[in-house]
């Protein structure tokens, strides 16, 4: 274990031990008043008796005081007769011992003698005009008490430092899982994303926050591995027009052509040059769409009169394949949303369903209300999407067919788009592939409140 | 037509100019903030053609500045910064169009076009190249004086090239002035060439000489000479 002060520990061992000690003082004062009025009770139980000796042996035999004196055992007591003392101890006497008021019985209670002892008296009358006070000292009292704080002073602070010690022990190896993992974590950077976290049991709470932390990491992998696809793909899908534009420029500089030939070998170009500019287009909307900088202006739209729209707008590009494009929608059904970004969604579903569906097939545009949601679907009977494709098929790039690029394929961008411009209005995209063949892409909008 | 070009990229603006000057335009250059501070201040211009992002004097600045004491000189925005907020901040100022980066030159053109002819009277009511004639009024068409049914589509489209005629239209133009197209990112370019190639079925197939013409990679032209 490193002796290595890491602040949590130290506040943790910190909190045990001011807590602890606490607990410890609380005890103790507990125990020590307990032992003292039991003490104290024990010496008032002998005051009494003796109160009662004496008194019973003035009561017999008042001569017989004298023999106290003789008495050994050290008696402390005065006989008071009106305002003379008549009889004393000598114990008594060399405590120092001055009764206020001799003549007032009281129960037992502590006196402070002149030279500090304390003493336990009891006055009480003995006989006509005779007033008994009986002294106790208190000094074996005094001393287990004594004994009780001295203990407890040496052995508080050597227990608390064991305690200390124990708790910052236990701490420190409560917390190495963390300190595990922090060291672990320090070596993951954006190379080395594969790497994990340390899970000793995954059932308590540094378990549970290393998988919580590794999720978080699978999550950053995905979305850098997706980054790195996504830049490899966007150079590469813009490196095929740029060559087109270099190769095309640079034969025709070594050729001797006409004007017109020229003139052609430049279009050509630009025609590259186009597609170039249309796919910064895109890739522009979506990296926008990923900053979420897109300003959306939402607000209360028909959605029927936008699906009519942009399947009147689409309609010229079926009709040359003498696809059977058709709508049903009745109207109005309002939509909250962004009028220009939802038709770009719809638009590219629909340059996608005419795109992939044979000469000839049917495209179906629905637009419907089911429970609290706004559903545009476009269903196709082409061959579908095959089910090995279809999680991926929003990705940007993706292709079905690999190897339909360019033209006729396009960028692979349009349903990336198509699934960020309904998302962006607070909608989803689905996907659902029908036994029958063909596909259904769903635009899901969440009902007006 | 003078028209002040205010451009830090060495490049483009010499590729505007002459551009701007095959089209008959007068052309000056200004290839830093300042120099179209100074160029301003000497003398007046028919438009102003200015780019946003500038080393030294800010675009924006210049625009501020000029419309403190000229108010009716147009200015033509150009602008990398494809963000809206960009264009609302020119307009803001005092701007009258914005272009956005990169643009095709008829684009620019067409633009320019429009800026000088604004606050001039363009009511026309009916217009025509060579034996192709469009009624605004009655909405009909006549070629050699035959009527051509059109779709409401179709029409516009039309409209547009014969508003636009000898000048090249792109793709870009069309989407946005007869789709009415706000994002760049829509496909429509194959819409466009599916109703461009009806309207020439229509239009151009049963009479000689042909009118609309495709200029490759650029867009289409209506005239009556090839380009």
């Amino acid at each position: 274990m490193r002796l290595r002060p890491s602040s949590v520990r130290v506040r943790l061992t910190l909190w045990y031990t001011v807590i602890l000690a606490g607990i410890v003082l609380a005890l103790f004062l507990a125990v020590f008043f307990f032992v003292k009025t039991s003490l104290i009770r024990q010496l008032d139980r002998e005051v009494e008796s003796e109160f009662l000796a004496v008194s019973q042996s003035l009561a017999e035999e008042p001569n017989e005081l004298s023999e106290f004196e003789a008495d050994g055992a050290g008696r402390a007591f005065q006989v008071i007769e009106g305002n003379d003392v008549l009889f004393e101890t000598p114990a008594f006497r060399q405590s120092g011992l001055r009764v206020a008021d001799p003549a007032r019985p009281t129960a037992a209670r502590t006196v402070k003698s002149r030279a500090g002892a304390r003493f336990r008296l009891k006055t009480g009358p003995a006989g006509p005009d005779l007033a008994l006070t009986v002294a106790v000292t208190e000094e074996p009292v005094r001393r287990v008490l004594r004994t009780l704080l001295i203990i407890f002073m040496l052995a508080l602070p050597v227990g608390l430092v064991l305690a200390a010690l124990g708790g910052s022990i236990m701490a420190g190896r409560l917390l190495r899982p963390i300190d595990v993992m922090a060291a672990r974590a320090e070596k993951i950077s954006a190379e080395s994303l594969s790497s994990r976290l340390p899970v000793e049991d995954p059932r308590d709470e540094f378990g549970r926050m290393a998988n919580v932390i590794n999720r978080m990491l699978s999550r950053l992998e995905e979305g850098f591995e997706r980054l790195r696809r996504f830049t490899a793909d966007a150079s590469h899908e813009l490196r095929t027009p740029l060559t087109v534009v270099q190769s095309v420029g640079e034969v025709a500089l070594q050729e001797n052509l006409d004007a017109a030939a020229y003139r052609d070998r430049i279009g050509s170009m630009l025609e590259d040059v186009a597609r170039l500019s249309r796919l910064v287009d895109s890739l522009l909307t979506l990296t926008r769409a990923d900053a979420g900088a897109l300003a959306l202006g939402r607000k209360e739209i028909d959605a029927a009169q936008l699906v009519a729209q942009a399947v009147e707008d689409m309609q010229p590009l079926a009709e040359e394949k003498r696809q059977d494009l058709n709508l049903s929608a009745e109207g109005p059904v309002p939509v909250q949303a962004d009028e220009a970004t939802l038709r770009l969604a719809l638009v590219n579903l629909l340059d996608n369903a005419i795109k992939y569906t044979p000469a000839a097939g049917t495209i179906a545009v629905k637009l419907r209300i089911r429970d609290a949601e706004t559903l545009i679907e476009v269903t196709d009977n082409g061959p579908g999407i095959p089910v090995e494709h279809a999680g991926r098929i929003f990705d940007r790039f993706y292709r079905v067919d690999q190897s339909r690029t360019g033209q006729a394929g396009g960028a692979g961008l349009g349903l990336a788009i198509a699934k960020w411009a309904v998302e962006a209005n607070g909608g989803r995209i689905e996907l659902e592939n029908r036994e029958a063949g063909g596909s259904t892409f769903r635009l899901v909008l969440p009902h007006i409140l | 037509m003078n028209i002040l070009v205010i451009e830090d990229e060495k490049k483009v603006a010499l590729a505007i100019k002459k551009g701007l000057e095959f089209e008959h335009y007068e052309v000056e250059l200004a290839l830093t903030g300042e120099e179209g501070f100074f160029r301003l201040s000497l003398r007046p211009f028919d438009l102003v053609i200015l780019d946003l992002m500038l080393p030294g004097r800010d675009g924006t600045e210049i625009l501020r500045t000029l419309r403190k004491k000229d108010k009716g000189t147009p200015v033509l925005i150009l602008t990398a910064k494809d963000a809206l907020e960009d264009k609302i901040l020119g307009l803001d100022l005092g701007a009258d169009d914005y272009l956005v980066k990169p643009f095709a030159f008829p684009e620019l053109t067409a633009r320019i076009r429009a800026l000088l002819r604004r606050g001039r009277g363009d009511q026309a009511l009916k217009l025509g190249l060579a034996d192709l004639e469009m009624d605004l009024v009655k909405r009909t068409v006549l070629r050699a004086r035959q009527v051509i049914p059109l779709t409401a589509k179709e029409f516009e489209l039309l409209e547009y090239l014969l508003r636009n005629s000898g000048h090249v239209v792109t793709r870009d133009m069309l989407a946005r002035d007869v789709w009415k197209e706000m994002l760049r990112a829509t496909p429509l370019d194959n819409v466009i060439d599916v109703h461009i190639g009806r309207l020439r079925r229509k239009v151009d197939d049963p009479f000689p000489p042909k009118l609309l013409h495709t200029v490759r990679g650029v867009g289409f032209v209506l005239s009556e000479t090839a380009p």
